[in-house]
């Protein structure tokens, strides 16, 4: 369980979050909507202790990331919008590093290798170095490495980009399984069609503001508007839907 | 568990040494530094130990129109070639292929003139970018000595005495010896000898750090539950674990080379035994930590890649700035040299290969100005790390 109240960071001038609050429950698949610039890489990086917030309350399962971050972060599993590869480490290899980081070792974290390959479909991709991988090939051993430690919390940022026909159909059904096992997941993505299949929570924000908060079918009914997406463009405003 | 620190130095190196080119150039440098530094004392040695006078061999033309003249120069040792009429371009030729020093060209009208007492031209060819100055000097001495002989037999026959024509004598001591020639140049040598410490660990520092930023990588690892500390520890001693082994191999060969080379020829020593190599390079492990410590602070602290790599290789001099001031201030060895870093090194070496007996003292503050500084390169990187600039430019 993830809980932000009015969590606000300023750069200088710019105010990045200016009043963000949600909740985001076990068992639920929350996105994230918002238009480029709306302050969602700041807000994951204040999740995971790496920002410190100017003003407000996080906790995830209890725990405030900036009190304890190696806490939190063990029970997080963080997909940047950039995959962080190693070219020259076979994905075995690397995710055994990102394993042995998370404190996982041994015969156990081998065979959670395994499984995590056999979740995702990549036991031909497992032995070979990450040099000359295609995009979703990198994308996969990505969300591999997020799972690889049983987080309970997920925090993805677009994690369907790139990806193919199949690969998205086994990125939703890994989502799906995590969604049952209890795990809250938050997704940040752009992909309405995806939210609308996904999603069981949705947050919008707009200019590091909470704009609204609750489910798809909640969002259209409160904005009148039959479509998520055009529901969405209304709730940022359409000014900044252009801008972006 | 693993420590942390641990698990990314493991993953560092071994990135790092299946990385061809590095390890490529790791080689070179380990190698090539004291190969270079063998080929060059050899020459020195060798032109040291060539008796420089004997066998001065000078190509003339026309011989025959001289032959006291070339009776003085072979009492002096002088090994005279015939080489028969040649033009200019042969002289040059002649002169290029480097086996005669000088060329002597007799004029034609020399025996005529020599009868009359008219000045007699003798040609003196020569390459003045040829190094082989004092054997020309010989030559040209032996010629002025004949010209002053034969001047005061003609004086003397004409009833002067030939003192009256040498109102000032001039005698020339040099009392430059081989070895305070080649003192600066040892100098040199124990200078750059530690650079590697600096050059071995430099391109994967900048390539973990700048490198791995660029690449985007940086963002995940930073949110992995790793204090910055550890993060930063493993990559500074990846850095200094290579930068340990290229120096220690290098120091071991060029140990090698410089005690299996007649040093004493050149006024040079090197008294140092296996034992005194390794607490020498025991001693040179704060350094490599250091330099290590150092390019992971500079590269992280920089703003790309780019400018991380040249950010370092101007660091890179930096050391080597102390070792030449104090030899051109021509400094005698004193406690606080060993106090910085790099120099501490150099003057622990020079020291020893001296063969003095050096002290427990200076090796220990040798360890510890480095191992000091070390600490505080890796304590602003792992600040550096923490702080939000940081974050944001990941």
């Amino acid at each position: 369980m993830i809980e932000v109240e009015d969590v606000r960071k300023q750069f200088g001038e710019v105010q990045a979050l200016g009043g963000v609050s949600f909740t985001a429950r076990d068992g639920q698949i929350t996105a994230l909507l918002g238009p480029n610039g709306a302050g969602k890489t700041t807000l994951l990086r204040t999740l995971i202790g790496l920002l410190k917030r100017d003003h407000g309350a996080i906790s995830i399962d209890g725990i405030d990331p900036e009190k304890d971050p190696l806490a939190v972060r063990r029970n997080i599993g963080f997909l940047t919008d950039q995959f962080g590869l190693y070219e020259r480490l076979s994905t075995r290899e690397y995710l055994a590093y990102f394993g042995e980081l998370n404190g996982m070792g041994g015969a156990a974290l081998n065979s959670r290798i395994d499984e995590v390959s056999e979740l995702l479909a990549m036991d031909d991709i497992l032995e070979r170095r990450a040099k000359g991988f295609s995009q979703g090939q990198r994308i996969k051993v990505a969300l591999a490495r997020t799972l690889l430690h049983r987080p309970r919390h997920l925090l993805l940022d677009e994690p369907s980009r790139g990806l193919d026909v199949m690969a998205t159909r086994a990125l939703r059904k890994a989502l799906a399984t995590l969604r049952e096992d209890g795990c809250c997941v938050i997704m940040a993505t752009h992909v309405m069609q995806e939210v609308t299949h996904l999603c069981d929570d949705v947050i919008v924000i707009a200019k590091g503001h909470t704009v609204a908060q609750g489910s798809p079918q909640e969002l259209c009914r409160r904005t009148g508007i039959a479509s998520l997406e055009d529901a969405f463009v209304s709730l940022v405003g359409t000014e900044e839907g252009i801008a972006a | 568990m693993k420590p942390k620190f641990l698990v990314v130095l493991i993953k560092e190196l071994r990135e790092t040494l299946r990385d061809k080119r590095t390890l490529g150039l790791l080689a070179l440098f380990t190698f090539m530094y004291p190969l270079m530094l063998g080929f060059l004392l050899n020459k020195t040695i060798d032109r040291a130990t060539k008796p420089e006078r004997d066998g001065i061999e000078v190509a003339v033309i026309g011989v025959a129109k001289a032959p006291t003249l070339m009776a003085q120069l072979k009492q002096r040792n002088v090994t005279i070639v015939d080489t028969g009429p040649l033009d200019e371009a042969g002289i040059g030729e002649l002169l290029r292929s480097k086996k005669y020093p000088v060329v002597l060209r007799l004029s034609d009208k020399f025996t005529e003139n020599y009868a009359a007492m008219r000045p007699a031209r003798v040609e003196l060819w020569f390459d003045s970018a040829d190094e082989n100055y004092t054997q020309r000097r010989e030559v040209e001495d032996v010629l002025q000595a004949y010209g002053a002989n034969v001047a005061s037999a003609r004086l003397l026959a004409h009833g002067v005495s030939p003192a009256t024509l040498a109102p000032i004598q001039v005698q020339r001591f040099d009392t430059g010896t081989n070895a305070s020639r080649s003192a600066g140049f040892i100098g040199s040598i124990l200078g750059i000898l530690f650079l590697p410490a600096f050059i071995c660990g430099m391109s994967t520092a900048v390539d973990i750090t700048a490198g791995e930023r660029e690449r985007r990588s940086m963002e995940v690892l930073m949110a992995q539950p790793a204090r910055a500390w550890e993060l930063v520890a493993g990559k500074w001693l990846t850095a200094g674990v290579l930068a340990i082994a290229g120096i220690t191999l290098e120091l071991a060969l060029a140990h090698a080379i410089l005690s299996w080379m007649p040093l004493e020829e050149i006024g040079m020593s090197w008294a140092l035994t296996w034992a005194d190599l390794v607490l020498v390079c025991v001693a040179s492990i704060p350094l490599c930590l250091f330099a290590a410590g150092l390019q992971v602070a500079l590269a992280m602290n920089a703003k790309s890649f780019k400018e991380a790599q040249s950010v370092l290789s101007i660091a890179m001099l930096v050391p080597l700035v102390p070792g030449v001031v104090i030899s051109m201030m021509e400094l005698k060895t004193a406690d606080w040299m060993y106090m910085v870093p790099m120099l501490s090194n150099q003057t622990l070496l020079r020291e020893m290969a001296k063969g003095g007996e050096v002290g427990l003292w200076p090796v220990a503050m040798t360890f510890l100005s480095s191992a000091l500084a070390a600490a505080l390169a890796v304590g602003f990187a792992s600040w550096r790390m923490k702080s939000e600039r940081y974050v944001l430019s990941v």
